[in-house]
């Protein structure tokens, strides 16, 4: 094997809420398709730092709530080198609350406003135990300029969102994708989800991977690119069947593309 | 006087929707009576000897339900129980005066209902049941029910709110469901397993930390998902003694089914039932709708295991192992009683099921979420959208002696019992 990953899966015990392990099993696989080795290492309240600096990307679920509680007591430990990590612009994926967690600061409807790792320039406010979760099936067109990947082309995500925070961009964020059917960021300004350098947030929670199989690839590639410092050309792989579960959502929601 | 005519006229509109085939007549009714009187339930029950058992938990209501109605009926009890998603004060009110004389009183010793886990904490404000049997809670259909903590806190306030009386039988393996007993000022009766298991905590694993404080729970047996032995570091919790650990029979193959057993058979023992009058009536007792329904079709054997959530799908992997199962159809539907997310098959362990299968089906509104995540699994499966000739397809390729395994979501199971039956069950 020329190549070798090491993916780091931030508190798999905790935050992993519905199907979000999905995305871990479409990196692993897909690198494993193409012969690249991938290890696997789950970061707990016990993993030190200088683990997380061996990893070439990093992923994070969703927590419930009281779980987010726990784990946000240990992530403040982690910033500086989870910040080190997406400076250095190896990539990362977080889904579902996980974004809220590396925005500045987040306002549950009941209580004190939770402060989070600032990585991100998002807010994120929960406006009151009355008002509506944000559920359903949910589209969206990837951002690929934001990406660095200009020539692209347009690609259509699907997936689930299920959140009551609503979350908004600061004046330098740049939004992961545009929402074609759904919510997205806070049903407001059709913004879904947000990117600093190579570090992606998405509302889309569980497993966003699987369906969308170009946005794994181009994480495992920018981590390589990053790794190995050469240009990499991934090889192909047979996706009709992510194309297929990928194209009934897109079909059900009535979206043109 | 005025309740006798309500008891006439909803016996009458329940045979005349059931004749009329308008439904099975189970909510119309008690939503009627109740219009006209706000206590008749109330009324109904203090006239009466029936007792009213409520069976709560994320996986096993119904086969819990059939169990202790099997086995109670044995013992010449008179038994009444609500049929699925009849299960809120309506769908009750109606069963209650389906089952009632003119003189208001319920033709009844027991009354089983299965309660949603979120009807729970709203019907236990109007109808007073004697006993609670709490089974479990697992992570199910995240945009329907919410997360499990909040579940359990609205049970735990459900719970607190019912008379010194109430009897209680909670899952002593089950941390948040022990946690109901611990403050409870009820009476408590605890069910759990003591046998050797090589399990460890799957990734499935809701509830492994402790619900008193919130620090890592440490298990010294785990039997599947979050359920086993297991106490906290603090020393403030630990796994209650089981009043009851085992059955010398058990009718259902599974260790879930197990669960299932114990806990009717220690409501049987506690309604004063020898364990012999149990395990003798358990011999006899054939499963619910899709629960381990075993059909003859077009001379082939199928069985139809319904599985609607990572815990239970873990369960029926396993248990479909351990019958060396080489036929498989899986079927995965969206509606809103299966949950309109299935983000969660991606927490089921497909990667545990034995390699050795002959035929993978999958069917249902999410075909291909379903062969995707086989796929990813390393399993290879065939698509068919079409669940009939899902089926067909599957049946042709098996040997006349062997079994076709049906592992279907709640409302693919209604469909795949129609066309293998013929008839509807709701």
């Amino acid at each position: 094997m020329k190549h070798a990953l090491t993916i780091g899966w931030l508190y798999p015990d905790l935050m992993s809420t519905y199907g979000d392990r999905g995305n871990v099993i479409a990196l692993e696989k897909r690198c494993g398709w193409r012969d690249i080795a991938t290890t696997l290492v789950p970061i707990g309240q016990d993993t030190p730092s200088a683990k997380i600096q061996t990893l070439d990307l990093l992923f994070g679920g969703g927590a419930q709530d009281r779980e987010q509680g726990l784990v946000m007591k240990d992530l403040y430990k982690k910033r500086d080198v989870i910040l080190q990590h997406i400076e250095q612009m190896k990539p990362a994926l977080f889904v579902c609350g996980a974004p809220q967690l590396m925005g500045k600061y987040y306002e549950p409807s009941i209580g004190k406003r939770i402060e989070g790792l600032g990585i991100f320039d998002i807010t994120t406010r929960h406006p009151g135990q009355s008002s509506e979760r944000l559920i359903g099936n949910t589209a969206a067109e990837v951002n690929w300029d934001g990406l660095g990947e200009k020539d692209h082309g347009s690609t259509t995500i699907i997936g689930f969102e299920n959140h009551g925070g609503r979350t908004f961009l600061g004046k330098d964020a740049k939004p992961f994708a545009y929402v074609l059917e759904g919510f997205g960021n806070n049903g407001e300004d059709k913004t879904e989800g947000v990117m600093y350098k190579n570090a992606i947030g998405c509302y889309f929670h569980g497993p966003l991977l699987p369906k969308n199989p170009e946005i794994a690839d181009w994480i495992i590639k920018k981590a390589l690119e990053i790794k190995y410092q050469e240009k990499i050309e991934l090889a192909f792989l047979d996706d009709s069947l992510e194309k297929k579960a990928h194209d009934t959502i897109v079909e059900r929601l009535g979206i043109s593309v | 006087m005025r309740n006798a005519f309500i008891v006439l006229f909803c016996k009458i509109l329940s045979s005349l929707t059931q004749k009329l085939n308008l439904g099975n007549g189970s909510t119309w009714p008690g939503h009627i009576a109740i219009r006209i009187n706000p206590h008749i339930i109330n009324q109904l029950l203090k006239n009466s000897r029936t007792k009213i058992l409520f069976i709560v938990g994320t996986n096993g209501k119904t086969t819990t339900t059939s169990l202790l109605s099997h086995i109670l009926t044995a013992d010449g009890k008179k038994i009444i129980h609500n049929s699925s998603g009849a299960n809120l004060l309506n769908g009750i009110a109606s069963i209650l005066l389906q089952n009632s004389t003119f003189f208001g009183k319920i033709d009844a010793d027991v009354a089983l209902f299965e309660i949603d886990e979120n009807i729970f904490p709203l019907i236990t404000k109007s109808l007073r049941p004697d006993a609670v049997v709490a089974l479990n809670l697992f992570r199910d259909q995240l945009d329907r029910y919410g997360e499990i903590n909040t579940i359990a806190e609205k049970w735990r306030k459900a719970i607190a709110s019912l008379p010194q009386s109430t009897k209680l039988y909670l899952n002593a393996d089950d941390p948040q469901i022990a946690y109901l007993g611990r403050k409870a000022h009820q009476e408590v009766f605890y069910f759990g397993l003591e046998e050797k298991s090589d399990a460890r905590l799957d990734h499935a694993a809701d509830s492994t930390y402790c619900p008193a404080c919130g620090n890592k729970l440490l298990f010294s047996t785990v039997y599947y998902a979050h359920l086993g032995i297991w106490k906290c570091p603090n020393g403030d919790f630990s796994r209650p003694k089981p009043n009851l650990y085992s059955s010398d029979y058990y009718p259902l193959s599974g260790l879930y089914n197990k669960y299932n057993t114990i806990a009717a058979m220690l409501v049987a023992k506690s309604l004063g039932l020898t364990n012999e009058d149990v395990s003798k009536s358990l011999r006899t007792f054939s499963p619910a709708f899709g629960r381990q329904e075993k059909i003859t079709y077009h001379h082939k054997h199928v069985e139809i295991i319904l599985a609607k959530n990572p815990a239970g799908f873990n369960q029926t992997l396993q248990t479909i192992n351990e019958l060396k199962a080489k036929n498989i159809l899986f079927v995965l539907n969206d509606r809103i009683a299966d949950g309109k997310d299935v983000s969660w098959i991606w927490d089921v362990d497909f990667e545990k099921l034995q390699k050795d299968k002959k035929t993978i089906t999958i069917s249902g509104d999410r075909v291909y979420d379903m062969a995707l995540r086989c796929k990813y699994a390393g399993l290879e499966s065939k698509s068919k959208n079409n669940l009939e000739e899902a089926i067909s397809y599957a049946l042709s390729q098996m040997e006349k002696n062997e079994t076709l395994f049906i592992i279907p979501t709640y409302t693919a199971m209604l469909e795949v019992r129609k066309i293998i039956t013929g008839k509807k069950i709701l």
